[in-house]
């Protein structure tokens, strides 16, 4: 008995859908457990992530494999990509007032908070592999998994390094910025979205509604200027 | 509706990999995609309902579709914890010192779009 057994079980873990079984169970765990507590750390994606690592060590599954059976999930990633361009348009359209601050603190912080993490990782000391998924930190995840791919880096180590800085962006950013005189509601989600993407994008709409417009336009403009800027920037600088 | 907008997403996402290939190497497929939509809704004007009701859903689960490639991180344990500190101290960094100088920086911008309007 115990032959079939195994048999049964290696079917299961290697049916081509397993991945995408395991991937939708976590996800709504991960959901239900922030939507209960709405603790900052208990990102969706974070949690998911790991409670799906979990499984595959427990199943003896590599990467690969995962990926592999996943892959009716990550096809969707580039619609969803596309899809952005809908609320940059909506939040464009919003926000001709402030045109002028936007867009210069769009290029000009934008590229700080880029060549920043980058020189300051590479003054520590880490390898290049690592600074190329460094540089598109600051950007929604999706655009930063492209691009990371794009300039030498490893997509789902900037997935990481995204989701860090975002967490920690919306946990410290606020009071910082406010200790720091900074009080217009549109310069507080300017620099949330910008630095924080879409985790700095949902604290500051608990701000308001304006700080919240401001913040995903920021996030939107700073994903579309890293996606087109950074990898140009990267093959004349290197 | 909804298979309407998601076929409008598709197809530029698919002529942006086209794009790719033909002209524009250094930029990925679906950022060329997205660039194209957002043209094309500019010269609209609007947001149409399928593409709304589309891009809302996609998007609705973007957190779900990221998790996978998120997954890949465990393809990477070794090299993070080669370089743990140097990555944790730049991140930490930079992001406290961009997000203070980006929130500076348009609070000046805005106060002086202010004087120069009240003048």
């Amino acid at each position: 008995m115990t032959v079939e057994w195994h048999a049964a079980w290696q079917a299961l873990t290697h049916h081509p859908l397993f991945g995408v079984g395991i991937t939708l169970g976590a996800y709504q765990l991960a959901m239900a457990a922030y939507e209960k507590t709405r603790w900052v750390f208990l990102q969706p994606v974070l949690v998911s992530m790991l409670t799906v690592i979990g499984i595959l060590l427990a199943c003896g599954l590599t990467f690969a494999e995962y990926k592999d059976s996943a892959t009716a999930l990550t096809l969707f990633l580039g619609p969803a990509t596309v899809a952005l361009a809908v609320p940059l348009f909506v939040n464009l359209r919003r926000i001709r007032q402030l045109f002028w601050p936007t867009f210069i603190t769009l290029l000009v912080a934008g590229v700080v908070a880029t060549a920043l993490g980058v020189t300051l990782a590479w003054a520590f000391g880490a390898e290049h592999i690592m600074l190329m998924s460094m540089a598109p930190k600051s950007v929604t995840s999706p655009i930063a998994m492209l691009v990371a791919s794009q300039i030498g880096g490893i997509a789902a180590l900037a997935a990481v390094f995204v989701m860090i800085t975002g967490i920690i962006g919306a946990i410290i950013g606020p009071s910082l910025l406010k200790r720091l005189g900074v009080q217009h509601p549109a310069a507080l989600g300017m620099a949330l979205g910008l630095t924080a993407h879409a985790v700095g994008t949902a604290r500051a709409l608990q701000e308001g509604e304006e700080c919240g417009a401001f913040a995903a336009l920021a996030m939107s403009l700073m994903g579309v200027f890293t996606a087109v800027l950074l990898p140009l920037a990267i093959l004349l600088w290197l | 509706m909804l298979l309407r907008g998601l076929f409008w997403l598709v197809l530029c996402q698919l002529l942006g990999t086209a794009l790719n290939v033909l002209l524009i190497p250094m930029l990925p497929g679906p950022i060329i995609g997205m660039l194209l939509l957002f043209a094309f809704l500019l010269l609209r004007g609007e947001v149409g309902e399928p593409l709304r009701q589309a891009s809302g859903s996609l998007l609705k689960y973007l957190p779900l579709l990221l998790v996978p490639p998120a997954v890949g991180v465990m393809a990477y344990a070794e090299a993070i914890s080669a370089d743990f500190w140097a990555i944790a101290g730049a991140l930490l960094l930079s992001l406290l010192l961009s997000i203070a100088f980006a929130g500076w920086l348009m609070q000046k911008l805005i106060n002086r779009q202010q004087r120069r309007r009240d003048a």
